[in-house]
């Protein structure tokens, strides 16, 4: 039983890590409109910057500041944050494709920084040295994993208030006005390229807060870990939940999430041995064809984007 | 004193099951689960898988640990670190493992080891990680013991590939190197065994994965015009860089890795240009135990075992589960850890990896005995970081598969290491 | 350095070929296709199939040209999956752009894209296997052309170069002097407006599918020729393919010729100031100085 619930809380730890990320992708797509190729940089950026400043010292590269930890999350979404302005400021006056591109670009070559820069990240073997902030007072066990959880919780918590206020605030008004007619936003006087930057940079830092998460729960980050599968990933969690709607995609990452590592644990236990050397191939086969068909015929998702009305006058 | 009256329980539990199931090894009293969190989707980690689950079941003809039947829950990695902790952490809370065996890559089983072996006291037991980061983890403390590998750790493979190049008098060398933990790993220390052997290394590239073109790669590696090429590399990027490298006139003179060890890259590159290829790899050892081991694996699969971790995967279950076995019934992950030295033990009474020899095992250790596994890499002995050293073999490839004309000891490795420093 | 430049021209001009029908479908259909070069992929392994088939039926076939390692065989291959890749790119259209399209969700299509090329990508290595395939498993021994500087070039790559040149005149010539070169650009420019004027809307898109398939199917099989063939040659060749299409401007087929050619430099280039380590990142930094000082590439004309 005790296993169970520790399961449990370990299985909602890493699938709420995941929301968080696809609630920043929501603000850049589902509001915004932009296309985000290069989720795992952002996230990816936020992992190794945490570990990076909050770590110890290590005798082969750069790593550890020790830094109190809320600074090193901070820093490591400041770092995601940074990357990202760089990434919008070239692409996003551009038009869309640019920044898929540009953003699909950047993710691979952040991986195959943190894989060479030995000095920076550690290499290819990955970084190391991180330790978790508490862990002499509450120990390695289930108590942490608790503990850990609530914090996750709050996290994700407070990112979702913090969007449904954005959206429904003037802002949030100007984000879905540029996303539907462009021209119409620039002659009421907006500046659109500079909202998409900030929704681009927003978004990104909400991804480099899942990240630092993420690694802090491992304790270690490893060029395997930002390979583009979790990309898709992130990105199949919002379509299937529903762009546009911050519900739909925290449903969406849990769902996808289940639904991922579900289908390992049914196949070890059901199917063929022989069925299992092609088990990769057939559930990438399996997430592509869903978001081809959720494309096709839900395009909205589970939990379409509810049209929001600007009607403060009558509230 | 607790402890002591229930070990002799279990040690009479044990005595009663191995009367009871001795002459019927098709029933048992119990279930004994261990996990396995393996890259099943991955072509080449397919095989480690089978040959641990081959294991498996002969532990469980010879009478299973503990007078119960091993079911081993296998996991699928993805080489995605996401899931396969997912995996394990699954094995450990639902199915109550005390034992996880894998991951392969490094990547995969160190957040593995920090995030769920360690934290739920769970011993961890890989094949293949080769990274020298779990060393380091382990002087630190911080593996508690838990983790063990029976990959030779990469020092072995750069001492030896060195050693070939000096022994054939080659003076310059060129070394192209698969851009992962273990390619990096692999440079850095052949470039120094090389030094030290006063082979000078004209240049040292690395080779990505899928690259349009590997021409700008092997043109830089020929570019000094080294007497040999050494090969750091898995058969796909492998293929194609050495087919650049022969097509542009580079030397035929190559020392290889054991990651291509494969037919596909015999096949690929053509024997006709390998006459003068090299590669090295662990060994097994001269005794009986190996042979065994390939002429039980070649009875169960029907081939030769030559993939890369295959006697590693076979000793990793096997001493796992001699471990399991020595600890007693109940026993937590880290009392099966700690067995493992008594299973391994070089003092003790000589055992070979199979049926036979585990239940040789059983009844020493039943009585208070020590065993010395002969497996499949070698007297498998770990150091104190779990880390194993191994003999070696230098081979070439032939015809039907690859021949060995090379037989370094575990004394003479060791030695020859030495007197590299 | 020299040797550098040679290959870096070679190697380009597969990636102009893959650039070149990528452009007209970003040009014309306004997405980012994240799954154009899985049509190289295909097209590289329908003529394995081809190849092994026509070998096995007509052994005459079987028999190199001159010094190539190239067979009658594999070119009568090339011409086959050029139709058929060209086929699978309609097919893809239908299947799933169209639909996307008639809902007016152009965005959602670069999405889509991900999505294709996913699924592609695994079926493939489901149906041939995730190992190596070649389509001669001889070695090709370059043809020594200086030995100081060493100077090598390989007859193959010289053939498959040869051709691509003549396809790209024949690009330019139905691009400029035919009425399809004309309403493609017509199409490209404004939809609406072509469509007032006869242009046949749906004709036009599929043409482009087809011409930029058949495109990418020479490119994937001259990859296999002079690399190898593996199912992640769509993912390994995507960003170097969108880098080409950025350098030479959205829109532009000749701009995606020399992009090619320039990323191909490059990326050669790269290898003698940069750690080999980092090769992969080169594409990327050729973007990102294409759009730092020239953001619509060579040849793409701005627009909003």
């Amino acid at each position: 039983m005790i296993g169970i619930i520790s399961y449990i809380v370990f299985f909602t730890t890493v699938a709420s890590i995941l929301a968080i990320a696809v609630l920043g992708l929501n603000l850049q797509w589902g509001n915004t409109g932009l296309f985000n190729g290069g989720v795992v940089a952002f996230f990816g950026a936020g992992a190794y910057g945490t570990l990076l400043l909050g770590g110890k010292p290590q005798p082969d590269h750069i790593a550890g500041f020790e830094l109190f930890y809320p600074i090193a999350l901070v820093g490591g979404m400041a770092v995601a944050g940074i990357l990202a302005w760089v990434v919008g400021i070239l692409t996003l006056r551009m038009r869309h494709d640019y920044l898929a591109i540009s953003t699909f670009g950047v993710a691979v070559a952040f991986e195959n920084l943190m894989r060479n820069a030995e000095w920076l990240g550690g290499g290819a073997k990955g970084l190391r040295g991180f330790e978790r902030p508490f862990r002499d007072s509450l120990g390695d066990g289930f108590l942490y994993n608790l503990i850990f959880l609530v914090v996750v919780l709050l996290c994700l918590l407070a990112t979702y208030r913090f969007l449904e206020t954005l959206v429904s605030s003037p802002f949030g008004r100007l984000l879905r006005a540029i996303r539907e007619d462009e021209n119409a936003a620039r002659s009421l006087g907006k500046s659109p390229a500079k909202i998409r930057l900030t929704a681009f940079v927003s978004g990104s830092v909400i991804m480099g807060l899942a990240g630092g998460l993420y690694g802090t729960f491992y304790a270690f980050v490893s060029p395997q870990d930002i390979l583009p599968t979790l990309t898709f990933q992130i990105w199949a969690m919002l379509i299937v939940g529903g762009a546009g709607n911050n519900k739909g995609a925290v449903l969406g990452a849990f769902l996808i999430w289940a639904a991922w590592t579900f289908s390992g644990w049914a196949l070890s236990r059901f199917a063929p041995v022989e069925a299992q050397l092609y088990a990769g191939s057939i559930q990438y086969i399996l997430i592509g064809l869903v978001i081809v068909t959720m494309l096709l015929w839900r395009p909205q998702g589970l939990l379409p984007e509810r049209l929001v009305v600007s009607q403060s006058g009558l509230r | 004193m607790k402890k002591e009256s229930g070990r002799f329980t279990l040690k009479l539990g044990a005595a009663i099951c191995l009367t009871l199931f001795a002459s019927n090894s098709i029933s048992y009293a119990c279930t004994t689960k261990v996990g396995a969190v393996l890259p099943t989707s991955v072509d080449w980690g397919r095989p480690i898988a089978e040959t641990a689950q081959f294991v498996v079941e002969q532990v469980n003809e010879s009478g299973g640990v503990l007078g119960c039947n091993v079911e081993m829950i296998l996991r699928d990695t993805q080489v995605d670190p996401k899931v396969g902790v997912d995996a394990a952490k699954a094995l450990v809370d639902l199915d109550g493992v005390q034992l996880l065996l894998g991951a392969v890559s490094s990547g995969v089983s160190m957040p593995i080891l920090t995030s769920v072996s360690v934290p739920s006291n769970v011993m961890q037991m890989s094949c293949c990680s080769s990274s020298t980061a779990f060393s380091k983890l382990a002087e630190e403390g911080q593996t508690k013991g838990l983790w063990y590998r029976t990959f030779a750790t990469t020092g072995v493979q750069a001492a030896v590939g060195a050693k070939v190049a000096k022994d054939r008098g080659f003076k310059t060398v060129a070394i192209l190197y698969k851009n992962d933990d273990w390619g990096q790993d692999l440079n850095r220390l052949i470039t120094r065994d090389f030094t030290a052997l006063g082979v000078k290394v004209t240049s040292a590239v690395a080779i990505n994965d899928g690259q349009p073109s590997y021409k700008a790669e092997v043109a830089n590696a020929l570019s000094g015009n080294p007497d040999v090429l050494y090969l750091g590399l898995y058969p796909n990027e492998g293929t194609a860089a050495v087919r650049e490298w022969l097509s542009i006139g580079g030397t035929q003179n190559m020392i290889m890795a054991n990651s291509l060890k494969s037919e596909d890259f015999r096949e690929n590159v053509g024997l006709k240009y390998l006459g003068n290829a090299f590669g090295t790899d662990t060994a097994s050892p001269r005794v009986a135990s190996a042979d065994a081991f390939v002429e039980l694996y070649k009875g169960h699969f029907g081939k030769e075992p030559s993939g890369p971790g295959l006697a590693n995967s076979y000793d990793a279950t096997m001493i796992a589960l001699l471990a399991m076995e020595a600890a007693g019934k109940g026993a937590t992950g880290d009392q099966i850890a700690a067995q493992v030295n008594r299973v391994t033990d070089a003092g003790g009474t000589p055992i070979t990896a199979d049926a036979a020899g585990f239940k040789a095992a059983r009844t020493i250790l039943a009585g208070g005995g020590n065993v010395m596994y002969q497996g499949a890499t070698g007297n498998v002995r770990f150091d104190k970081n779990g880390d194993v050293s191994a003999p070696a073999v230098v081979w070439k490839f032939t015809e039907g598969g690859t021949k060995e004309i090379e037989y370094l000891s575990l004394t003479e490795v060791d030695e020859f290491i030495a007197s590299m420093n | 350095m020299i040797q550098h430049l040679l290959d870096g021209i070679l190697v380009g001009s597969i990636l102009s070929l893959g650039a070149a029908g990528l452009t007209m479908v970003m040009h014309i259909l306004k997405f980012a296709n994240f799954s154009h070069a899985e049509l190289l992929s295909i097209g590289a392994y329908v003529a394995l199939v081809f190849d092994k088939i026509f070998k096995v039926t007509m052994p005459l076939m079987a028999n190199e040209i001159g010094s190539l390692s190239m067979t009658w065989a594999l070119i009568l291959s090339i011409i086959v999956s050029m139709v058929f890749t060209g086929a699978s790119a309609v097919v893809f259209d239908r299947l799933i752009f169209r639909r996307i399209r008639a809902k007016g969700e152009e965005l959602s299509m670069v999405f889509a894209s991900f999505g294709l090329a996913l699924i592609v990508r695994n079926l493939i290595g489901l149906i041939f296997g995730l190992s190596t395939k070649l389509y001669s498993k001889d070695i090709v021994f370059a043809t020594v052309l200086s030995r100081d500087p060493l100077l090598v070039v390989k007859l193959d790559q010289l053939a498959a170069f040869s051709i691509t040149l003549v396809l790209m005149v024949v690009i330019h010539i139905v691009l400029s002097r035919t009425t399809f070169g004309y309403s493609l650009r017509a199409v490209g420019e404004n939809p609406e407006l072509a469509q007032v004027n006869g242009i046949n809307l749906e004709k036009t898109i599929i043409s482009v599918w087809i011409i930029g398939g058949g495109l990418a199917a020479v490119a994937g099989v001259f990859y296999g020729l002079t690399n190898q063939i593996n199912p992640m040659i769509g993912r390994d060749l995507v960003l170097p393919v969108f880098a080409a299409t950025i350098v030479g401007g959205i829109g532009s087929v000749y701009g995606a010729l020399l992009g090619g050619v320039i990323v191909g430099l490059a990326s050669n280039l790269a290898l003698s100031i940069l750690p080999s380590g980092y090769s992969p990142s080169v594409p990327f930094i050729i973007i990102l100085a294409v759009l730092l000082f020239r953001p619509n590439g060579l040849f793409g004309e701005a627009r909003a």
